[in-house]
């Protein structure tokens, strides 16, 4: 119980520290909060593998009555995977946003900022009421257009405008489905809903909630405003902006379709938003290859990659649901959830320290960095490995698993989308690591120290790893869900 | 691990030149390889002389060696270990010249190769010792570096690949159907294709027409030495490979004609040289091509060829190395010593009574119709011009003279001629079935005798008939310049043209994405495509 | 102990190499003993194993990745014939690269990745499952780019552009086909084929066709073979890694774990689908050899060559017959030797006489007699000429080609040695016996780069001098077809 006390309620302390404290205080308040939040994180998850779901109902009321948190196995692998991305971005953070470089401004909004955001996480990812939900989106949204507005720059506040334009449009839509199922069955609970008749406008609802998480999920058509966005953020703003928040809503998204509502879908709309995720995989990556900045190529990546999530709707809903293979797709994108965060933000911190070198984050200007800074080249390849989906990457393994359950299910479609966004994103990641890689007389420039160079790697690798030891992952990702238990050889 | 079973001398045979040969490796031993030479095919010679009943194994070396003597093989391997004896006391001047230790290494590879051909039991072995003959062969033609030994090095390797190939295809296609590898079993199974093959792989070796272009070129072109063995001895590998593959009677006609075709022509065409080398390489074509025919007969005339090859080759050995010599010689009667040795070897090839050509003649004729015989003799009438033209040709151009121990010299091509006079004898009643006193019958001697007398007329026409002598027949020297150039073949999928289409293509297409992304920014249509999904989904899920 | 052996093999590349990428540039003497330590370790580890899986014993290791995803290592005989080639190979190329890249900077990064593809290799020897297979193939394409662009100047990275080009497309139609397959019928394993009797045929030809696709590419198969002549721009140790031990290989490898391992014999058979394998491999063997003598310079001469000659070990699978099949097997090995030889004298061409071109071979023999001994054996060799080990292999393809019946195979392997004869011929013509430019001065005061060289030529010569043993490649190979495709 501690560890939930401390996941929702420990950031937002922190983040309320790091705005009264002056500067170093407040550095140091934030790296406490960090510390804590993290061990918290890893200490449920391990709760989760011994005891099975964790259930805490607030003020020992029920639902509906009363608000539950729920800590399944799902929710503890995305606790733990926005710790980890958070402890490094904080890690890097103390450095790139020092006063001295990033300005006051930045220097002062980044940390309240980023605890607020990680607090609104945790309470995604912990919460199964609509309205619970609802919050904990509206708190994530404000934080990230803080974060995006960091970045001081004209192009930034316009970013930032249009981001907060989309992200309230989707907030009003979501609201409304909220407002419509409450009206029909008077309660908000996922569990309870599951096990409740439809009604009429369910179908009304679910569409408008959709509606509302695709636009903050920034799924094609609705990702314009992401690029932008992540690309004028300050770096390890961007780190967390494009590695988790889209994962907030997309969790959302899933929990509602694959377990709230299963019976209110049909194949054709899981269909669609697998259309509209195919759709976004190609065009995020033909974009990427488009682009001749760093930080827009890594931003127009995170398009794409959110793409790949939603082939899960018509592998692991409706009918095939019930074959063994849904969870397949279920562990599949599980993986590329987590295995995207850590490679993404991976990049978005290299692109950073990049720029701090190099000046400016466009391709033509970064030559020859790798042999300035060998270790985080290193970095951003394996980044790029998992992202393409090369083995043995966490990437590959959660792409293969979705395309074997493609395949089981006569689906192959989408597994024919998984290979081309792969070679696609080997294109557009490709052309900034031949950059890298170009002898050029040596750039005069001053390299990182390697101690800074060293998170980035750490977080690429983790990547990696996540591809050849994943056991772990795979032990607490199917508690609580009964049918991704049984697995398939 | 077994090394070896049966008698070890035939192993003993071909491994002791090849350890030679590692040895003119060493530094110390470099420039002084040459002086081992001699005794390289001594083991051979023992064998030849002591016989072997058993077969030789070795069975991890190569695809498992089996080694087994034959009669005619004997007989063969003799007459080489004795020629290529002879041919290395020969070249023992050339030690300390400059690519001696080359030449010494590679004369000892051939040297193998010609001994396993007669040696080997199955076709690997055979093949690779074919091939070690033919290949390693091109080292001692292109020894001088002279720009025609080069040329006739490169028309050589080139025709003798083409030939290594078609034996390999037939020898593959014969062991296939044989399901074995044993020659006598492949022997007996071999389809026409494959025979063919066979035929052509042996037939560039042995020098049959029209098979026989490289040889008048490369023959000559070697160093002395080299020259004796390859028309004496290595030439009789391709034959001995017909002896072998080919079952009696088979392309019989063809290889009468062919056989016939060289005899006659290459003789009469020889008559148009002028140096000595090149008359005595056409010599060894009419010779081999009058063997070849008689592989053709078949019958008892077949069975006697390994007897008639035993004393061309002695023979022939012996005159290149009077080429030798000649060149060598400075004094007036050092010219006439070494011309009376090469004349009376020659009157054994022509046949010339009580020689060892007529004994070698005597005995294939036995087999042979008596149309045949008549064409046998007119042949020695051929090989009497051609030789005598040779006499003419060896006494032309003067020598550099004065060579230090020149009658140790002459004293090599004399052995040699000696044993193509006397082995024959000695071999007789092995041979023939007739008693040796047959021999010394008048009709005998008179059919020796005429060919011999009624070839000299022509030859005083031919000495009179003075005429620039023709040019080598080259029809090989465009494949010997060929160089392949660029035919504008693309490569594979990437050429620059490809590349640079496809690359403005690429960029009008990111273009249009790049608009259409602009478009999907604006409000108006974003504004529209929020409210279009949900309806989307909502009518989906109704 | 079984079980870990074949991770020990994995790790004895793969440790070194990691701690490589971790050392400084000037660390030469532990960066040298550390990979070549690992060398000795893993051919020490593969000597003890040839002795006990010729007796008959196999080891085999399962390590999870996911639910569904398990990658499987297992020695058998097939197995450890790559994997002692490649080991063998690799520590003759570590002594060479050592010595061929002295005191040059960036050596860390060099070595690291070449022990991460050396150990992709290994992965893909000993992979026991198709899946297993794709990830460490794939983990060969990305250890090598490191290495074809290791000189970064501009025609490397042309060169590591065009093997991605190749290699991306392809191993994603190899993912396809791998997972449509596991589709139908569960995971494939290689000691446990599929049962493929229930599947419909045109799909089992049209997954065929994107294995052969997939797999292909790295074999060099025409028309995928653009990139291994363009790869060329990798220094001299990558290439002979490269078309000797790693990546072509890799391919022609894992042509025969499909055919044999995964459709098997009769099924290939009966799906008709040998003949027009054997035929792009015809196709191939003439195509590398007729562009290979177009080329005027020695390495882009040997990559056709390699395109031509891996051909060779595909054409024996594709034939399905037992004596094709150890013609190939055999072919693996030996080109792996004759291959590596061939591109070590040209390495030592470049660095020690600046030789690159084949016209500037004139003369080169007498004075780099070492040298020049080992690329003319190797190139005999190639050409398929007794005694090398060449011509074994050509011996049992014709007799294979005449036991599948498909005679027409004879015309082409003739058609091949004479074409490899007129491109290597000139090659060796030019160094014993053209007269040698005045300007270039060559020397091989270099033994570590030489000596490589010279027991690579000799394991070529022994290979064929010795064929008939045991210990021979096509010892190995009989032995191979005997236990794994004959009962």
């Amino acid at each position: 119980m501690t560890a939930f006390l401390v996941l929702l309620v420990g950031p937002l302390c922190g983040a309320l520290a790091a705005i009264a404290l002056p500067g170093r205080a407040a550095r140091a308040a934030a790296a406490a909060t960090i510390a804590a939040t993290l061990v918290a994180a890893v200490g449920l998850a391990g709760q989760v593998v011994a005891q099975g779901v964790l259930r805490l109902e607030l003020g020992g009321w029920a639902p509906p009555l009363g608000i539950a948190l729920e800590a399944d196995g799902l929710a503890a692998v995305m606790l733990v995977m926005t710790a980890l991305v958070m402890t490094a971005v904080g890690l890097t953070a103390r450095h790139a946003l020092a006063p001295d470089t990033a300005g006051a401004r930045a220097a002062f909004g980044f940390w309240p900022l980023m605890l607020l955001l990680w607090a609104a996480l945790n309470a995604v990812f912990l919460s199964r009421d609509l309205f619970n939900l609802y919050v904990g989106l509206e708190l994530l949204s404000l934080a990230a257009i803080g974060l995006v507005a960091l970045g001081g720059t004209a192009a930034a506040f316009a970013a930032a405008i249009r981001y907060m334009i989309f992200a309230l449009v989707g907030s009003l839509l979501y609201l409304a489905g909220v407002i419509l199922i409450y009206a029909a069955h008077g309660t908000l609970d996922m569990h309870l809903l599951s096990g409740l008749d439809p009604a009429a406008s369910d179908g009304l609802a679910l569409a408008l909630m959709t509606g509302g998480l695709l636009a903050k999920t920034a799924l094609f058509p609705f990702h314009v405003w992401l690029p932008p966005a992540h690309g004028s953020a300050p770096s390890p703003a961007s780190a967390v902006l494009s590695a988790l928040v889209p994962k907030a809503s997309f969790v959302i998204l899933l929990r509602l379709w694959l377990d709230a509502m299963p019976d209110r879908t049909g194949e054709a709309a899981l269909t669609l938003l697998a259309m509209l995720g195919a759709a976004a995989v190609i065009w995020g990556s033909v974009r990427a290859i488009a682009q001749v900045r760093l930080k827009l190529i890594v931003a127009y990546s995170t398009v794409a990659q959110i793409g790949y999530l939603f082939v899960v709707f018509p592998l692991a809903g409706g009918a095939a649901g019930d074959l063994p293979s849904a969870s397949g797709a279920w562990n599949g994108t599980s993986m590329l959830i987590v295995s995207h965060a850590l490679a993404k933000s991976a990049m978005f911190l290299i692109a950073g320290q990049w720029m701090s070198v190099a000046g400016s984050d466009r391709l033509a200007d970064l030559r020859g960095l790798a042999l300035l800074m060998p270790m985080s080249a290193a970095a951003f390849a394996m980044a790029a490995v998992s992202l393409a989906g090369l083995p043995p990457s966490g990437g590959f393994t959660g792409k293969y698993l979705i395309m074997t359950a493609a395949f089981a299910s006569g689906q192959w479609v989408w597994a024919l989308v998984m290979a081309v966004g792969g070679l696609l994103a080997a294109v557009y990641l490709y052309r900034p690591l031949a950059v890298l890689f170009a002898r050029t007389d040596a750039p005069d420039l001053a390299a990182l120290s390697r101690a800074r160079q060293v998170v980035p790697l750490i977080l690429a690798g983790a990547s990696i790893v996540l591809g050849i030891a994943s056991a772990g992952l795979f032990e607490i990702l199917p508690v609580g869900r009964p049918q991704a238990a049984e697995e398939v050889l | 691990m077994i090394l070896w079973t049966g008698p070890l001398l035939p192993l003993a045979a071909l491994v002791w030149p090849l350890l030679l040969a590692a040895l003119t490796a060493l530094p110390g031993l470099r420039a002084q390889g040459v002086r081992l030479l001699p005794i390289a095919p001594l083991p051979a010679l023992w064998l030849a002389l002591a016989g072997a009943e058993e077969v030789t194994t070795a069975p991890d070396l190569l695809l498992g060696v089996t080694l087994r003597l034959t009669e005619g093989g004997r007989l063969l391997l003799g007459m080489a270990a004795a020629l290529w004896c002879l041919a290395g006391l020969a070249a023992r001047p050339m030690a300390g010249k400059p690519n001696a230790a080359l030449f010494a290494g590679f004369w000892l590879l051939t040297l193998t190769g010609n001994l396993g051909v007669f040696l080997a039991r199955d076709i690997v072995t055979f093949y690779v010792a074919f091939a070690a003959v033919s290949l390693a062969a091109w080292f001692l033609i292109v020894h001088d570096r002279t720009p025609r030994a080069l040329h006739a090095g490169s028309v050589y390797i080139v025709i003798a690949l083409a030939g290594e190939v078609a034996l390999l295809v037939g020898l593959i296609l014969g062991a296939d159907a044989a399901g074995s590898m044993v020659i006598a079993e492949v022997r007996a199974v071999l389809d026409p294709l494959p025979l063919a093959l066979l035929v052509i792989g042996f037939g560039i070796k042995a020098g049959l027409v029209p098979l026989h272009v490289w040889l008048p070129l490369a023959h000559p072109a070697a160093p002395v030495p080299a020259s004796a063995v390859l028309s004496g001895a290595i030439v009789k590998a391709g034959l001995f490979g017909l002896i072998l593959f080919l079952p009696e009677g088979a392309f019989g006609p063809v290889l009468v004609g062919l056989g016939l075709a060289g005899a006659f022509g290459a003789a009469l065409w020889g008559l148009t040289q002028a140096n000595a080398k090149v008359v005595l390489a056409y010599s060894t074509i009419s010779q081999m091509g009058l063997m070849i025919g008689l592989i053709g007969a078949g019958g008892a005339a077949r069975e006697a060829v390994p007897y008639f090859a035993l004393h061309h080759g002695f023979a022939k050995g012996a005159l290149f190395l009077c080429v030798g010599v000649m060149l060598a010689a400075g004094a007036r009667w050092q010219r006439l010593a070494c011309l009376t040795v090469a004349g009376i070897v020659a009157a054994s090839v022509a046949g010339f009574p009580l020689t060892g050509g007529a004994l070698a003649k005597a005995a294939v004729k036995d087999g042979l119709p008596e149309i045949a015989v008549t064409v046998l003799s007119l042949t020695s009438v051929t090989t009497s011009l051609i030789l005598i033209w040779f006499l003419v040709t060896l006494c032309g151009p003067e020598g550099s003279g004065a060579a230090s121990r020149w009658t140790p010299r002459l004293m090599v091509p004399a052995l040699a001629g000696v044993l193509a006079l006397a082995v024959p004898w000695g071999l007789w009643p092995v041979w023939s079935d007739h008693e040796a006193a047959y021999l010394l019958t008048p009709a005998t001697m008179w059919d020796a005798l005429w060919p011999v007398v009624a070839a000299l007329p022509f030859a005083l026409a031919r000495l009179l008939w003075h005429r620039k002598s023709r040019p080598l027949r080259d029809i090989l020297r465009d494949i010997g310049r060929w160089r392949p150039g660029s035919t504008g073949l693309s490569e594979g999928f990437a050429p620059a043209a490809w590349a640079a289409r496809g690359e403005a293509l690429s960029a009008a297409l990111l273009g249009a994405t790049g608009r259409l992304e602009g478009a999907l920014i604006r409000w108006r249509v974003s504004g529209l495509l929020i409210p279009v999904v949900v309806l989307a989904i909502f009518a989906l899920l109704a | 102990m079984t079980a870990i052996l074949p991770v020990l093999l994995l790790l004895t590349s793969l440790l070194p190499a990691t701690i490589t990428f971790f050392l400084d540039q000037d660390r030469f003497r532990l960066r040298n003993t550390l990979n070549l330590g690992g060398a000795i370790v893993k051919v020490g580890l593969i000597v003890m194993m040839l002795l006990a899986v010729a007796g008959g014993a196999s080891y085999e290791t399962s390590i999870p990745l996911a639910p569904g995803l398990v990658v499987l290592l297992q020695i058998d005989t097939l197995a450890l014939m790559f994997v002692s080639l490649s080991a063998f190979l690799w520590l003759l190329t570590t002594v060479y690269a050592i010595a061929y890249f002295g005191r040059k900077r960036e050596q860390s990064r060099f070595f690291g990745f070449f022990g991460l593809c050396v150990a992709s290799t290994t992965g893909i020897a000993l992979s026991g499952s198709l899946i297993s297979f794709f990830i460490f193939f794939e983990l060969l394409t990305l250890t090598t780019w490191p290495l074809v662009a290791h000189k970064q100047d501009r025609a490397s990275l042309r060169a590591a552009r065009i093997y991605l080009l190749y290699a991306l497309p392809c191993s994603v139609v190899l993912l396809i086909a791998i997972v449509w397959l596991k589709g139908i019928t569960g995971p494939i394993l290689f000691t446990d084929p599929p049962d493929l009797s229930q599947v419909d045929p045109v799909t089992l030809r049209v997954i065929f066709a994107m294995f052969i696709i997939g797999v292909g590419m790295k074999a060099a198969i025409v028309p995928l073979h653009g990139w291994l002549p363009a790869a060329m721009a990798a220094p001299a140790p990558v290439s002979a890694l490269l078309h000797a031990v790693a990546v072509v290989k890799a391919g022609a490898f894992g042509v025969i774990r499909l055919v044999y391992d995964v459709f098997g014999v009769e099924r290939m058979t009966a799906l008709g689908l040998g003949l027009p394998l054997a035929v792009l491999a015809s196709v191939t063997i003439l195509w590398g050899s007729i562009r290979a003598l177009q080329q005027t310079e020695i390495k882009k001469r040997l990559a056709f060559s390699t395109v031509s000659q891996v051909s060779y070990i595909i054409l024996g699978a594709a034939l399905a017959s037992p004596m094709g099949l150890i013609g190939g097997l055999a072919h693996l090995v030996h080109q792996g030797l004759m291959k590596i030889t061939l591109f070590f004298c040209a390495g030592i061409y470049d660095e020690r006489a600046g030789v690159r071109a084949i016209a500037g071979l004139n003369g080169l023999g007498p004075r780099m007699p070492w040298t020049s001994t080992c690329f003319s054996l190797a190139a005999i060799g190639m050409i398929g000429l007794p005694p090398l080990a060449g011509f074994v292999t050509k011996i049992y393809l014709g007799l294979g080609s005449l036991q599948a019946g498909a005679p027409w195979v004879l015309a082409v392997l003739a058609a091949s040695t004479l074409l490899n004869a007129a491109y290597f011929l000139p090659m060796l013509y030019r160094l014993w016996f053209a007269d040698p430019a005045p300007e270039v001065a060559g020397d091989e005061a270099a033994p570590a780069l030489v000596a490589p060289a010279v027991i690579a030529a000799m394991g070529a010569l022994g290979a064929g001098m010795l064929a008939a043993s045991g210990v021979s490649p096509l010892g190995w190979a009989t032995l191979i077809v005997e236990r794994e495709v004959a009962p």
